[in-house]
C-alpha cells in the first residue's frame, strides 16, 4: 500500500516538473492605470485582476502607482486579458511591463517571437543574451495612454503590422 | 458532523467577509488604535453625530477632501459633532506626516492594511474616500454626504 502510494508521488512530481518546463509563460506583469479618477483609490482594479483565472498574487506600490501581478506557474495569460481586466474596472492602462524568462523568447526571422499563439514584434534592437528574465513593454493601443499612441503611429510608421491593432500581436520594446 | 460544521464556518466567513454598512445600522464595535497610541472604539462616539472617514495620505482625492473637513470640524466641534478619520495607509510615518500638514484636529485611527484591512472589510470600503455619517443614536444616516447634509444632521 505504502508503495503505491509512494509511486502515485513519484508519477505526480515527475508529470508536474514535466508540465511545469513544457508551458512558455508570462512570469509578472507592472501596470500602471489610469482614468478619471486615481486608479490606487479603488479596490476594483485589484480586485478584478485578482479575479482572473491565472492570477497568482496582486501587489501595489504606491509610490509610482504600480500594480504588479504574478502568474501561476501554469498560466497562460496574455497582455490582453490583463487590459480586459483593467478596462472591466473602470480605467485603462497607461502602461504596460511584461516580464518573460528569457528562454523563452526566441526570435524567428522578421523580428518576431511566438509565446502561446500570440505574436510579439520587437521594435528595437535584437534582444540581449542575457539570462535570466527579460522585461518587455507593450506599446500597442490600449497599453499606452492614448495621446501616446498617436505620437506612436508616426514613430513605427515603418513597421507594418503595427498600426494593424490586431489583438493578438503585441509590439514590445526590451526594458533594462 | 464535521463537513457540516466546517460548511456553515465557511458560509458565516464568505457572509462576514461580504458585511457592508447600510443605511440604519448601528456604530460597529470596532476597536483601532489611534495617533497616539490609545485604543479607541467607534461605540464610544455614540451620543454625537459622527463622521467616519476612510482615506489615505496617498490618495489625492482623500488630502483635497481633507481641505474641507478639517474647517468643517473646527466649525462644529463644539455642536456635539466629531471627525473620525480611519487610514488605510500602510506606512504609519506618511500617515502621521499627512496629518500635521493637513493640520487634522479629529480623532485619527489606522487601520494599516490598504483595502484589506478589517474596518474596510466591515463598512464595504471599495474606493477612498469614503465616509459615513451616523447620528447621534448611533444609527448610520448617510453615505459619502455633502458638506450641506453634515452640516443639517449637526443643527437638526
Amino acid at each position: 500500500m505504502k508503495n503505491i502510494n509512494l509511486k502515485f508521488i513519484g508519477i505526480a512530481c515527475l508529470f508536474l516538473i514535466t508540465s511545469i518546463k513544457s508551458y512558455s509563460q508570462i512570469s509578472k506583469a507592472e501596470i500602471i492605470a489610469t482614468g478619471l479618477t486615481c486608479s490606487m483609490c479603488s479596490n476594483a482594479i485589484n480586485k478584478q485582476l485578482k479575479a482572473t483565472v491565472g492570477v497568482d498574487s496582486v501587489s501595489t506600490d504606491l509610490n509610482t502607482n504600480t500594480f504588479t501581478v504574478y502568474f501561476k506557474k501554469e498560466s497562460k495569460i496574455m497582455p490582453r486579458v490583463l487590459k480586459e481586466g483593467v478596462e472591466k474596472a473602470g480605467f485603462f492602462i497607461g502602461s504596460l511591463v511584461i516580464t518573460v524568462p528569457t528562454e523563452n523568447l526566441k526570435i524567428e526571422g522578421d523580428k518576431t517571437i511566438s509565446l502561446n499563439g500570440s505574436t510579439f514584434v520587437l521594435l528595437n534592437e535584437e534582444l540581449k543574451n542575457s539570462n535570466g528574465e527579460t522585461k518587455l513593454k507593450v506599446y500597442d493601443k490600449g497599453y499606452v495612454t492614448q495621446k501616446e499612441h498617436k505620437k506612436l503611429l508616426k514613430t513605427f510608421s515603418k513597421t507594418a503590422s503595427y498600426p494593424l491593432d490586431n489583438e493578438d500581436d503585441y509590439h514590445i520594446k526590451t526594458v533594462i | 458532523m464535521r463537513k457540516i460544521m466546517l460548511l456553515f464556518s465557511l458560509i458565516i466567513s464568505i457572509s462576514t467577509a461580504t458585511a457592508q454598512m447600510k443605511i440604519g445600522d448601528s456604530l460597529p464595535d470596532f476597536q483601532l488604535k489611534n495617533n497616539k497610541e490609545a485604543t479607541i472604539n467607534l461605540t464610544s462616539f455614540k451620543g454625537k453625530t459622527v463622521l467616519i472617514d476612510f482615506w489615505a495620505s496617498w490618495c489625492a482625492p482623500c488630502r483635497l477632501a481633507n481641505k474641507k473637513l478639517a474647517p468643517l470640524y473646527n466649525q462644529y466641534k463644539n455642536d456635539n459633532f466629531e471627525i473620525v478619520g480611519i487610514s488605510l495607509d500602510t506606512d504609519k510615518t506618511k500617515w502621521m506626516n499627512a496629518i500635521q500638514k493637513d493640520k487634522l484636529a479629529y480623532e485619527q485611527l489606522i487601520d494599516a492594511k490598504g483595502f484589506d484591512a478589517k474596518s474596510a472589510l466591515l463598512f464595504g470600503v471599495e474606493a477612498l474616500p469614503n465616509s459615513y455619517l451616523f447620528d447621534a443614536s448611533g444609527k448610520l444616516v448617510a453615505i459619502n454626504p455633502t458638506e450641506q447634509e453634515i452640516i443639517m444632521k449637526i443643527k437638526k
